[in-house]
């Protein structure tokens, strides 16, 4: 009972981390974008949150440099179950345009779990906010 | 006093980019920086040597995601003079139509996160939603509003229509009436001269001595603009003027920025009201003749140079890119010396930094010798709180 | 930085003071010179040049591997005109001086011709590695030819 009412909190807003994982920045740019005027994420409660403490979900761009890879998963393991994590961009997916040098994993998902992948190169942020409602979505079935 | 050494980062103020700083500090004061780059190095330089001319410039694009343009520009500029290839006029007058709409909504970008850095979310949400109409020209354009993809070698691939060129003017009517507004505000408003004036001084010898670019330099009076003094593609044709200011703060900063906004929306009406008549790309073989180039280019940020190698095969023997960034590195470290930890994040910004274009690195530090480490959120809010209960409230200005 | 400067005006100051140790001299186009000279008059071209021909921006050092040897290139500008200084540095002992003391700017520059080429900068400061991560595997320099990931990182391919 109490699991659902938590559940259902999270669903109504849920309260993100933006995390650059060695991106070039247009993804970024395109997520922060989302939550200005003509887009506006933040109509559907989602807000950015600066500490991985209350964060739900971590917005990660980027392919993985080496620098970054074992901060990004000290980041995520001091945020609190349930926690999700959405890759966003081709690089963040696959490693995209920088797959193969030498000092990027590939791919948000070779170090952490990917609840869910928006592809584009950049984003739109249109497509960000599909993604987010696809997931609350798929939280709420579960 | 006794001295604390805190390290600040990764995640940079401005657009959450990974970057590092330690500061010495005693009581409220900084007394020693120290920039640390290289989250960002992904191996590019290398991979280009992999790769065909083409395929490079998908990848230099995306060194950086707010002046990509800028950067295949300077890309095909450097391999055009190594090939010795000649690009037909209106493809040039196409390539600085896009670099100066890119300089557009790369200072509205900055804006707006300058307003984040101090506390003003307004400007933040007012600059960003101007900013989609660049945003819009740009999608009309290419097809995409981030990495237009519009440059090949030897000349551009998409052409502009008359009615692409009737919608970008009005939309320059447009912004330039919202420009007037945020002139205003950097010049006149209380609270935010109040954050910017006298604050990451960097007077115009060290700005000299330290090399650095953009902005920045022409902040402290150092009137370095690669538009006019290495002139490239037309705009040895054009009139504008370079923007200086001798503030050599971050008040400067924000004054030639938003000024250069309007050099630019003067550039982009003379370029489209004269775009020279012909073909808009010539055919360039995939083999590439022996030879190097070195591209320079103003983008946003500063001086952007690249230098290419070929040797007669499909591929690049060698490219070498150094963006702008880098070379204010120097500087930040001298500008945040004697300043106030309340000023760090305003002063990093400042300077408009692209750790992804410069870092293909960045380390972080965990050290906290004196106790405590900080990320750039708490920085950033504790440097509002500073300055608010001395008095100084954005959330006062009524518009 | 004197109006009406052509490259072949330069070229003639430059020859005038270092004479037989400049070659292959290269004006490509207007506003680019190329030329090369022997690693140990590299500190003093780059002072010459600075002082008394107005090059008092460095954009940036090339390094490259090219086979026999490592070439590295110094761009400096003044207005209208970038300046290409080329060097070689042999293989078996790939040292060249610092020029940070003629511009502070130079460092990340000459780090990184440390870290991607196995150069040795003598005289550059102590300080940590640019731009390769602090963990890289030590001697492995990616920008010479025929490295690839997997002498870095063998377990990864």
């Amino acid at each position: 009972m109490l699991n659902k009412l938590v559940n259902w909190a999270r669903i109504k807003s849920p309260w993100i981390l933006h995390f650059n994982c060695g991106a070039c920045n247009a993804c970024d740019i395109e997520v922060l974008d989302a939550l200005t005027p003509r887009y506006d994420l933040e109509r559907f409660g989602v807000l950015l949150k600066a500490t991985p403490r209350h964060a739900d979900v971590m917005v990660a761009c980027g392919p993985v440099t080496r620098q970054v890879a074992s901060r990004m998963v000290r980041i995520y393991n001091q945020m609190a179950d349930p926690k999700f994590v959405v890759a966003v961009g081709t690089c963040a997916s696959t490693g995209g345009v920088f797959n193969g040098c030498y000092n990027v994993l590939g791919g948000v998902d070779k170090i952490i779990p990917v609840s869910a992948y928006i592809p584009g190169c950049p984003v739109r942020p249109e497509a960000v906010i599909d993604g987010v409602v696809k997931l609350l979505s798929s939280l709420k079935q579960s | 006093m006794s001295k604390i050494t805190i390290p600040l980062g990764p995640q940079h103020p401005a657009l959450k980019e990974p970057g590092n700083f330690m500061l010495v500090l005693e009581g409220e004061q900084i007394v020693g920086a120290t920039v640390r780059l290289g989250y960002n190095h992904r191996g590019i330089e290398k991979a280009c040597e992999d790769r065909s001319f083409i395929q490079n410039l998908y990848l230099i694009e995306r060194v950086c995601g707010i002046c990509s343009h800028s950067h295949t520009t300077c890309f095909c500029m450097a391999t055009e003079d190594a090939a010795k290839i000649e690009v037909p006029k209106r493809a040039q007058a196409i390539r600085v139509l896009v670099g100066e709409l890119e300089r557009v909504h790369s200072h509205l970008l900055w804006l707006g996160v300058a307003g984040h850095e101090i506390g003003f979310d307004t400007l933040f949400m007012y600059a960003w939603k101007d900013r989609e109409q660049v945003l819009d020209c740009l999608e009309m354009i290419s097809g995409n509003r981030v990495h237009y993809a519009l440059n090949t070698i030897g000349g551009v691939r998409r052409d502009i229509t008359l009615e692409q060129k009737a919608e970008i003017l009005k939309r320059m009517d447009i912004l330039e009436e919202r420009t007037q507004y945020y002139i205003q505000l950097a010049t006149q408003e209380p609270t935010v001269l109040a954050r910017a004036r006298g604050v990451g001084h960097l007077p115009t010898e060290e700005a000299k001595k330290r090399g650095a670019v953009g902005p920045t330099a022409r902040a402290s009076n150092v009137p370095f603009d690669v538009r006019k003094d290495d002139p490239y593609l037309i705009y040895n044709e054009l009139d504008f003027k370079v923007i200086t200011s001798d503030s050599c703060d971050v008040f400067g900063r924000l004054v030639v920025r938003v000024f250069e906004l309007l050099e630019s929306f003067k550039l982009i009406r003379q370029v489209l009201n004269n775009l020279p008549e012909g073909p808009i790309s010539v055919k360039v073989p995939r083999k590439l003749p022996a030879g190097e180039g070195v591209g320079h280019y103003e983008a946003p940020r500063g001086e952007d140079i690249h230098y290419v190698r070929t040797n007669g095969t499909e591929k690049p023997e060698r490219v070498k890119v150094r963006a702008p960034t880098l070379a204010n590195f120097s500087s930040i470290a001298y500008m945040l010396e004697g300043g106030y930890l309340a000023d760090v994040p305003i002063v990093i910004a400042a300077i408009d930094p692209c750790f992804s274009c410069t870092d293909r690195a960045l380390s972080i530090s965990t050290s906290t010798e004196g106790g405590y480490s900080l990320s750039w959120e708490d920085l950033r809010k504790m440097g509002i709180e500073f300055y608010r209960s001395r008095g100084l409230d954005f959330s006062r200005i009524a518009k | 930085m004197t109006e009406g400067r052509t490259e072949e005006v330069i070229k003639e100051k430059l020859e005038g003071r270092f004479g037989t140790n400049l070659s292959n001299w290269t004006i490509q186009r207007k506003g680019r010179l190329y030329v090369e000279l022997p690693r140990e008059v590299l500190v003093e071209v780059v002072q010459f040049a600075k002082e008394e021909l107005g090059f008092d921006h460095l954009s940036t050092i090339t390094g490259l591997d090219a086979g026999e040897h490592l070439e590295l290139i110094y761009h400096l500008f003044a207005k209208g005109m970038l300046l290409n200084l080329k060097t070689k540095l042999p293989l078996s002992d790939p040292k060249v001086k610092t020029i940070t003391q003629l511009f502070p700017g130079a460092e990340p520059y000459e780090r990184e011709l440390e870290d991607m080429l196995g150069a040795t900068v003598e005289g550059l400061p102590p300080g940590r590695h640019y731009p390769l991560p602090e963990d890289f595997p030590p001697g492995q320099h990616p920008l010479r030819k025929g490295w690839k990931v997997s002498d870095a990182y063998p377990q990864e391919v």
